[in-house]
C-alpha cells in the first residue's frame, strides 16, 4: 500500500532512546483541484472555496499524503481514462486525482467525489454527500475520512475534538475547552472560575479535576458539557481521572495521609479500591484499551518512571529505564505502542516505545514537551509544548517520526490536551 | 557538598537578615514586618525565613497579644513561616523543622485557629506529578506539626502541584521559592 518509512537514526550519546533525525516514509501525493460548481458561481465563496480548503488542509495534515501544488485542470478535464488527461494529471506528481462535483438547491449541497489512481486510470472509490450548505466543511472532513480509510485502510481523525484547559479567559483560572482536530472551534465547556486540570474522554463521557470547592475532586460529565458532577472519595488527592475505554471506572491518583497511590472507583461514583500500596508516589494512570492493564507513574526506585500493572493492581512492573524522569504515559488505540514524557537531564521530550520490543524514539527535540495523547486513528501525537519560561501551547506531530509539528493554539496559556476517542 | 556550601549561604543570609530584622524592631512591632509574606519581592531563602517570625517576643508577649478578627488581615500578619523542599523531595529539611516548630508553638498559643497548608512545586516535573509531589509535601508539614503537638483536626492540606507558583523565571532561586508547603489560617 503506502511506501514503508525510511528513518535515518542515531543513537543518543545516553543509550537506551533513538531520536528520528532524518526525512521519512515517502507520502501519497495527490492532487485536489477545486470542487466544481458550475451552476452555483454565485456560493463560490460559501461553498466551493471552503469546502476544497478543508479539504486540502485534512489531507496535507495526514501523515499518509502529500496535496500537490496543481490546483486547476491540467487537461481542462476532469476525465482521466484517457492516457493522455491522466498523463497531464501523472506530469504534476499527482499520482491520485480527488475529483469533487457539487450542486445547490435551496440551502442544501450535494457532492459527488471520485477519486481517481492516476497510473491504472482506474477510479478508487466514488461516493455521494449531501447536508446544509452551512456544514460544507463538515462534508469534507468526511470525505477525507473516507479517503484515508479507503487508500491506508484506517479511517482518519478529521472529525475528532481534542479537550485541554486554558486560561484564555483570564486570571489564575483555568477552565476545560474542547477544539476541533485542527485547532478550530474552540469552545469553553465549564464555568468553576477555579482550576480544572487532567481532563480525559472514553465513551461519551468526559472526567477531569476541579478545585471548584477548593479541594481537587474528580468530576464528571457528559461529552457536551452537560450534567457535571463531582465524584466524592474521601481522599484529599482526586487527580489524573483515567477513564476505563468503556466508561464504566475511573483510575485516578488519591492520596491519604499524603501517600499518593493508584485508585479505581466507579464511573458514577462509589465502589473506591486501592491498587498500588507502595510508600512511593503513584500518579497518571491510563487504561490499556482492552481495559486489562495500567501503566502509571512511580517514583519507587528513586526516580519517576513508568509502570504497568494488571486492572486488578497486581503483576506491577517497571516499562522505562532510560532517563531519569518519564512521566504521562498515554496508550495507543492499538494498544501497541506508549507515548510518554521522557527526560534525561533539561528538559522533558515526547517518546514513543513499542510495548512488545521496549524499542524507544524520541519524537521532539526543542523546548520542553510533554502530556502526549493520541489521535483516535493513531497517526498523530496531540502534547504541550513550550520554550524557556513561556506558556504552553498545544502541537500535533506525526506519531511514527515527529514530523508535521503544528501549533493548534495561541492567546494564553494552554495545555493537558487529550485527544477524544 | 553542594547542599552544605548552600546552607551555609543561608545561614549568612540569616544573620545578615537577623542584623537588620534588629534594627528595624526599635522602630515599629516585628507583628507588621511582611517578608515572610509569599507574594512580596524579598528573597525568601529557607534560612531566612526564620529570622523574619517575631522569634525574640517572650511567650507572654504572644499569649497577650490580640490577633486579628479579619481572616484576610490574619493572614496577612506572617504569624506562620512556609517550609522549604529540596527538588523532588518531600523530606523535611532542618531550616523547614525550624520554621515548623516555630509555627507549632505559635499555633499551640493560638488553639482556636484552623488553617490549610498548601504544597507547591517547582514548575520542572509535570503536571499530575506534581499535584501528588504537592500532597506529600503538605502531608509532610502536617506530621511534623501533628508529632509536636498540634491538634491534627485543625489542619488541612491541598496541593497545588506547579499551579499556584510565587514566581515564574526559570531560576534555581525561584524554583526553592516555589518548592514549599505555605499556611493559610482558615477560621480564627
Amino acid at each position: 500500500m503506502l511506501a514503508g518509512a525510511a528513518f535515518t537514526r542515531g543513537q543518543t550519546p545516553e543509550g537506551g532512546v533513538i531520536v528520528i533525525t532524518g526525512p521519512t516514509g515517502r507520502k501519497m501525493p495527490l492532487a485536489v483541484p477545486p470542487l466544481l460548481a458550475p451552476g452555483v458561481a454565485a456560493l463560490q465563496s460559501k461553498v466551493s472555496e471552503p469546502f476544497t480548503a478543508a479539504l486540502r488542509a485534512d489531507l496535507d495534515y495526514s501523515s499518509a499524503f502529500v496535496v500537490t501544488d496543481a490546483k486547476n485542470d491540467p487537461s481542462g478535464t476532469r476525465d482521466v481514462s484517457t492516457a493522455d488527461a491522466a498523463g497531464r494529471w501523472l506530469s504534476t506528481g499527482a499520482e491520485i486525482l480527488v475529483d469533487t462535483r457539487g450542486d445547490v438547491a435551496g440551502d442544501r449541497v450535494s457532492v459527488e467525489a471520485r477519486v481517481w489512481d492516476l497510473k491504472s486510470r482506474k477510479p478508487i472509490f466514488a461516493r455521494r454527500y449531501s447536508g446544509g450548505v452551512s456544514f460544507v466543511e463538515r462534508i469534507a472532513h468526511t470525505l477525507a475520512n473516507d479517503i484515508l480509510k479507503e487508500l491506508t485502510g484506517q479511517a482518519g481523525s478529521f472529525l475528532s475534538t481534542i479537550l485541554f484547559v486554558s486560561d484564555r479567559d483570564g486570571g489564575r483560572n483555568k477552565e476545560l475547552y474542547a477544539m476541533d482536530f485542527d485547532g478550530r472551534n474552540p469552545r469553553r465547556l465549564t464555568n468553576h472560575h477555579s482550576l480544572i486540570l487532567n481532563p480525559d474522554a472514553r465513551a461519551g463521557k468526559i472526567v477531569f479535576t476541579s478545585y471548584a470547592k477548593r479541594y481537587p475532586q474528580v468530576w464528571t460529565m457528559n461529552a457536551d458539557g452537560s450534567g457535571q458532577r463531582e465524584l466524592s472519595t474521601g481522599l484529599e488527592l482526586n487527580a489524573s481521572p483515567a477513564l476505563s475505554p468503556d466508561g464504566t471506572q475511573i483510575a485516578f491518583s488519591g492520596s491519604a495521609k499524603g501517600n499518593p497511590d493508584i485508585y479505581v472507583m466507579n464511573a458514577s461514583g462509589g465502589g473506591l479500591r486501592r491498587l498500588t500500596s507502595t510508600r512511593a508516589l503513584e500518579a497518571s494512570p491510563d487504561w490499556s484499551p482492552t481495559g486489562r492493564q495500567i501503566l502509571y507513574t512511580s517514583d519507587q526506585t528513586g526516580s519517576p518512571q513508568i509502570w504497568v500493572m494488571d486492572a486488578e493492581g497486581t503483576g506491577a512492573r517497571r516499562m522505562t529505564f532510560a532517563g531519569n524522569w518519564n512521566d504521562e504515559a498515554s496508550w495507543s488505540p492499538k494498544g501497541d505502542r506508549i507515548a510518554f514524557a521522557c527526560r534525561n537531564e533539561g528538559d522533558f521530550n515526547i517518546c514513543v516505545m513499542d510495548f512488545a520490543t521496549g524499542h524507544t524514539v524520541q519524537l521532539t527535540s526543542e523546548g520542553s514537551n510533554d502530556h502526549p495523547s493520541w489521535s483516535p486513528d493513531g497517526t498523530k501525537i496531540v502534547y504541550q509544548s513550550r520554550r524557556g519560561g513561556t506558556a504552553y501551547q498545544i502541537y500535533t506531530m506525526d506519531a511514527t517520526d515527529g514530523k508535521n509539528k503544528r501549533q493548534l493554539t495561541e492567546g494564553g496559556s494552554n495545555m493537558q490536551p487529550v485527544w477524544m476517542p | 557538598m553542594k547542599r552544605n556550601s548552600t546552607r551555609a549561604m543561608a545561614v549568612i543570609f540569616a544573620l545578615a537578615a537577623a542584623l537588620s530584622f534588629a534594627s528595624a524592631c526599635k522602630k515599629k512591632p516585628p507583628t507588621t514586618t511582611s517578608e515572610s509574606k509569599p507574594t512580596t519581592e524579598a528573597p525568601t531563602r529557607p534560612g531566612e525565613t526564620q529570622v523574619t517570625q517575631p522569634t525574640t517576643r517572650t511567650p507572654d508577649n504572644v499569649q497577650t497579644e490580640e490577633i486579628p478578627a479579619d481572616l484576610a488581615k490574619l493572614n496577612q500578619m506572617g504569624y506562620l513561616q512556609d517550609a522549604f523542599y529540596d527538588y523532588n523531595k518531600a523530606d523535611l529539611r532542618d531550616d523547614a523543622r525550624t520554621a515548623l516548630s516555630a509555627n507549632a508553638d505559635w499555633l499551640k498559643k493560638h488553639p482556636s485557629t484552623q488553617f490549610l497548608i498548601e504544597g507547591h512545586c517547582d514548575d520542572r516535573g509535570t503536571t499530575e506529578y506534581n499535584l501528588a509531589l504537592g500532597d506529600r509535601r503538605a502531608n509532610a508539614a502536617r506530621e511534623y506539626l501533628t508529632s509536636l503537638g498540634v491538634d491534627g483536626s485543625r489542619i488541612r492540606t491541598v496541593s497545588y502541584g506547579k499551579e499556584r507558583p510565587f514566581c515564574t523565571e526559570e531560576t534555581e532561586s525561584c524554583w526553592q521559592q516555589n518548592r514549599r508547603a505555605h499556611f493559610l489560617f482558615t477560621a480564627r
